[in-house]
């Protein structure tokens, strides 16, 4: 929920919403698509007493890891009430990544809900290496 | 991706077997609808799911079909329970998502001039929005408890009576349910949004019986015109997300173990004989039955609300439940397939099961009218109450539409309200509307949704329903 706007474009879908994330590379393409799927959800200031958390995830590829890290960011916030302010991703491979997230409580004083993200979907996702540049399609179910 | 389509006549379109696809894809619409079916990937979503392992008849996609993840919402799927799978994308991540309907004896000539104070008074006294918590706290025993009995528990705890289950689907609870399969994620998220609303396109709406089209059925419902009626449409909340969620991210990994040669990772599934396949029933089973728990609770709510806001006793409100319905679920069910009787698998994602008079399942009071189906609007525009038809069960696994189905992308309804107040042109044609979120009203707008007079049309004209009341809304409270 940094203030700069990640590098992602938005997807139509009848039912829900999807983005188009790219990167310079895999971490900061993991670390792009975790603040877009953030930047969609809310906005608002930052407030309360930031709390430094270790997560790893592991997939079976890289579509799977996709979806499986940025599930971990929504439960902070659908089941432990908190944001995600800053997203580091410190290693990556195609089937684990190891990071580190500050977060803050959900104030709804502070914190606006832009769209409800209820879950990522597997719905034709897609994680691949475009030229120079790496790119993924995610849909969410709202 | 090119969908070859014949048009077998009126209502109905075929889709060919062709390439992985076991068996023809089967969608009821008219030529109206179908011209925006063609315009998102919905049709492609109907073929992905023929190509399921053990899918028997066709993949089928009522007239309110549109993208969904997966299978596509208003999809209907039957599997064979020895070759077949149970997928949780087939199922949804709200988890017996359904409406409730209940009657009142009250008029809307009545209550016109309190509408906007009734409407106030239920967004104070439920608890709607994003993630919305209420004033329930349940302890692991009591979780436990709702995940098992369903309504049930919350009439045990004083919400509501015994009748009412026997005007809920399946008594309110679903057999097979096992919460020590749950993650300790789903138990944490079930704790505290029990008797909660949520957000989206759920609601609660009082609406007046604008027409009768079948006078016998809506007597046995108890309907009349001029009445005023309470839907509610809501589901599992988290609890059920979280369940769907966990499943999912099990049958992703050993889909690719299994062989499943799977068109898009949504539909990952399990052999519905397998200990995995067993196990997301008993799981799933666990949210629909919490689903009917927090509708029931919500009834109960609406009904003390009422009773104060307008200064009445019980005996002057006559509320009365009339159905619940559930529109998200996976279910074994006995058909008939090729004159003998079948155990198969029924999934309904975004479709209302639609049984007709005599069916066994139907509970006594309805057994001689046939299930009671109901269809909300988008807010703003009519819902309906249908009759489960004989059709229902010779062509669609006893299954209908479930709603008016998404037309346009939430995005482009954003654009499209841009600068627009919602809720003033609403209360400009004498709706009433309360949300929590900013942008509901605008995603949620009357212009997003198909035109529902249309759905329910077809279902009525195939023989999967049939048409008993329509509903126009008098104020709505949204998350």
């Amino acid at each position: 929920m940094g203030s700069d706007k990640p590098d992602f474009s938005l997807l139509d879908h009848t039912a829900d919403m999807g983005i188009l994330v790219r990167g310079t590379n895999l971490k900061n393409l993991f670390e792009e698509a975790a603040k877009s799927m953030m930047h969609v959800m809310l906005k608002g200031a930052q407030g309360g007493k930031t709390q430094t958390i270790k997560l790893s995830v592991t997939g079976n590829d890289l579509p799977d890891l996709m979806v499986r890290w940025l599930g971990e960011i929504l439960y902070l916030f659908e089941g432990e009430k908190t944001v995600a302010t800053d997203i580091s991703v410190d290693a990556i491979s195609p089937s684990y990544l190891d990071a580190t997230v500050q977060t803050i409580p959900f104030d709804p004083s502070l914190h606006e809900i832009l769209s409800e993200i209820k879950a990522v979907t597997y719905h034709q996702i897609e994680v691949a290496k475009k030229g120079e540049r790496w790119e993924a399609r995610i849909i969410f179910d709202l | 991706m090119e969908i070859k389509l014949e048009k077998l006549d009126e209502y109905r379109w075929l889709i060919p077997k062709t390439g992985p696809m076991r068996v023809p894809g089967l969608i009821y619409s008219n030529d109206a609808l179908m011209k925006e079916v063609k315009e998102d990937q919905s049709l492609a979503q109907v073929a992905n799911v023929a190509t399921l392992p053990g899918i028997v008849g066709h993949s089928l996609a009522m007239p309110d079909i549109h993208w969904g993840y997966g299978f596509p919402i208003g999809g209907v799927a039957a599997f064979d329970l020895d070759e077949g799978i149970v997928s949780p994308g087939g199922v949804g991540y709200d988890i017996n998502c359904g409406c409730r309907l209940m009657t009142t004896l009250l008029r809307a000539d009545e209550i016109r001039p309190m509408t906007k104070d009734l409407i106030s008074a239920l967004f104070k006294n439920i608890p709607t929005g994003v993630g919305s918590t209420g004033p329930l706290h349940l302890s692991n025993k009591d979780e436990a408890g709702v995940a098992v009995q369903g309504a049930a528990w919350a009439v045990k705890k004083g919400f509501g009576s015994t009748e009412d289950l026997d005007k809920t689907e399946d008594h309110g609870a679903m057999d097979g349910a096992d919460p020590s399969l749950l993650s300790e994620r789903a138990m944490k998220r079930g704790k505290d949004q029990l008797g909660t609303l949520g957000s989206g396109n759920h609601f609660i709406e009082i609406q007046a019986v604008e027409k009768i089209y079948d006078g016998q059925k809506a007597r046995a419902y108890n309907l009349f015109e001029g009445q005023v009626v309470i839907f509610i449409h809501t589901g599992s909340r988290g609890f059920g997300h979280q369940i769907c969620d966990d499943f999912l991210k099990e049958m992703s990994r050993d889909a690719l173990k299994e062989s499943f040669d799977l068109p898009d990772r949504q539909l990952a599934c399990a052999r519905l004989k397998s200990d995995q396949g067993r196990r997301y029933l008993a799981a799933m089973a666990c949210a629909a039955n919490y689903a009917w728990a927090n509708r029931q609770i919500l009834m109960h709510w609406t009904h003390e609300t009422l009773l104060k806001a307008l200064s009445i006793n019980p005996k002057e409100l006559g509320m009365s439940l009339l159905y619940d319905v559930c529109h998200n679920i996976a279910k074994k069910e006995l058909h008939t397939i090729g004159g003998k009787q079948v155990m198969l698998c029924i999934h309904r994602k975004g479709a209302t099961r639609s049984l007709p008079p005599g069916h066994p399942l139907l509970s006594e009071v309805y057994r001689d009218v046939g299930q009671p189906v109901l269809i909300p609007g988008s807010m703003g525009t009519r819902s309906y109450v249908l009759a489960g038809a004989e059709g229902a069960m010779a062509q669609s696994f006893g299954s209908t539409c479930h709603g008016a189905g998404r037309v346009l992308s939430r995005t482009k309804a954003n654009k499209m309200a841009k600068g627009r107040a919602i809720h003033r042109e609403l209360e400009d044609i004498g709706i009433f509307v309360q949300s929590r979120g900013k942008r509901t009203l605008k995603e949620e707008m009357p212009e997003a949704y198909k035109d529902i007079s249309q759905v329910v049309e077809v279902v009525h004209q195939a023989g999967l329903a049939q048409k008993v009341a329509r509903l126009r809304p008098l104020g709505v409270i949204k998350g």
